[in-house]
């Protein structure tokens, strides 16, 4: 005899997986994360570009969700809902990591050039590894470090717009935005995109 | 010829494939307009580099890691329901000898408990060494109601009479329903899985 139908939760709508998440089937948690990590990473990576601490932000993502999976109203879509998450978890590193780019320079209390040096340090070496790890065709690194360049809130509003799919009403309730914000923010992406990848296409 | 270039809003509209009655005449305005072409090649440039980029993937413990990290609650009647589905053989044959098993087990004990509530002497025996008169007449009393309730008086008269023919019948009355009951069950089960999938 066949394995009973249920266990295949891969042709399932979401709405169908949550439901059996929120009886505490562990198969459903693990159907909601295969289907959902890569384009949950993808975006936090993008965002914070570190693969291992998106690893870690997009593990955050799917706690928190999980955690709260008896919260889920149907009427809201799931990728939104994650995305929604993954979103707030990268701008909020983001925003910390910018409060900390003060000692970048070397801690505020060094006075000698030596203690400067010593409490100083470079995060680009590090960001443009993981970079050059990943990307392999000269259009996907200059659209790459293109997107690097953007503004965070640009970033993730162009990623969700043009990677996956989505449109203006559903970013602009992702990420609680007004409607007119996202067209914006998404045009002046595309503008800012246009200008970087501009020697690209002349080629 | 519209001398008036796109502006950049309207070049939006056209890379979001955007339909309507708005959209129509900036096509036409494309056709005429070489710098306007260009303009909106070049953003589409953009747009198509977009969307052809990958998405990348964790590491191959990611949900690992994440489900070490989530305290999945299962319910009681999950439990239950996956502790009987393990005990339960995979393959069909198999599942309808231990329904069959079961089935007879059930039956076998219905037909024992009809045996000792039919018999008052059993009950009288049972109850002789109390001696007390009263609460034997009680214990039959309630028997006969029980079986005059779920089967009806005739079929008690009839049980009572007939003695081991009418407990066979019973008992083969009780199977049929059993298998029709697992038949109708197993029938609405694969009804509603096709309705989900």
């Amino acid at each position: 005899m066949p394995a009973p139908p249920a266990l295949d939760l891969s042709n399932l709508p979401d709405a169908d997986v949550v439901a059996l998440a929120q009886k505490g089937r562990d198969t459903a948690f693990r159907e909601l994360i295969r289907r959902y990590e890569r384009p949950v990473f993808s975006l936090i990576y993008r965002m914070v570009r570190d693969r291992e601490l998106a690893e870690d932000l997009a593990q955050d993502t799917f706690i928190k969700v999980m955690n709260h999976i008896d919260r889920y109203r149907p009427e809201f879509k799931l990728s939104s809902w994650l995305f929604k998450i993954a979103n707030n978890v990268a701008i909020d590193h983001l925003r910390r990591r910018q409060l900390n780019t003060i000692s970048m320079d070397g801690s505020p209390h060094a006075v000698t050039q030596d203690s400067i040096e010593a409490t100083s340090f470079d995060v680009t070496v590090k960001q443009e590894s993981a970079l050059e790890e990943m990307e392999s065709k000269e259009l996907g690194t200059a659209i790459e470090r293109a997107i690097a360049h953007l503004r965070p809130e640009y970033r993730s509003c162009i990623m969700l717009r043009h990677v996956e799919g989505r449109s203006y009403e559903e970013i602009a309730t992702t990420l609680d935005l007004p409607l007119g914000t996202v067209k914006t923010y998404i045009h002046r992406a595309r503008h800012e995109l246009r200008k970087e990848l501009e020697h690209l296409r002349d080629e | 010829m519209n001398h008036r270039h796109l502006l950049p809003d309207e070049i939006d509209l056209l890379l979001d494939d955007e339909v309507g009655f708005g959209v129509q005449p900036l096509k036409a305005h494309l056709e005429e307009c070489d710098e306007c072409r260009a303009r909106v090649e070049e953003a589409r440039f953009v747009v198509d580099a977009l969307e052809d980029i990958p998405h990348f993937a964790p590491s191959h413990r990611f949900s690992e890691k994440v489900l070490a990290q989530v305290p999945v609650f299962v319910p009681w009647h999950v439990t239950a329901r996956d502790t009987a589905l393990r005990w339960l053989p995979q393959s069909r044959p198999a599942r309808i000898a231990v329904a069959a098993l079961a089935t007879s087990t059930a039956s076998l004990m219905t037909v024992v408990i009809l045996w000792i509530a039919t018999q008052s002497s059993v009950v009288a025996v049972a109850t002789g060494a109390a001696g007390d008169q009263m609460v034997r007449g009680l214990l039959y009393n309630a028997g006969h109601e029980v079986l005059a309730t779920v089967f009806g008086d005739q079929v008690f008269r009839v049980i009572q009479q007939t003695g081991s023919l009418g407990i066979a019948a019973a008992l083969l009355g009780l199977v049929a329903a059993a298998g029709g009951s697992i038949a109708g069950l197993r029938a609405l089960a694969a009804a509603s899985s096709r309705r989900r999938v």
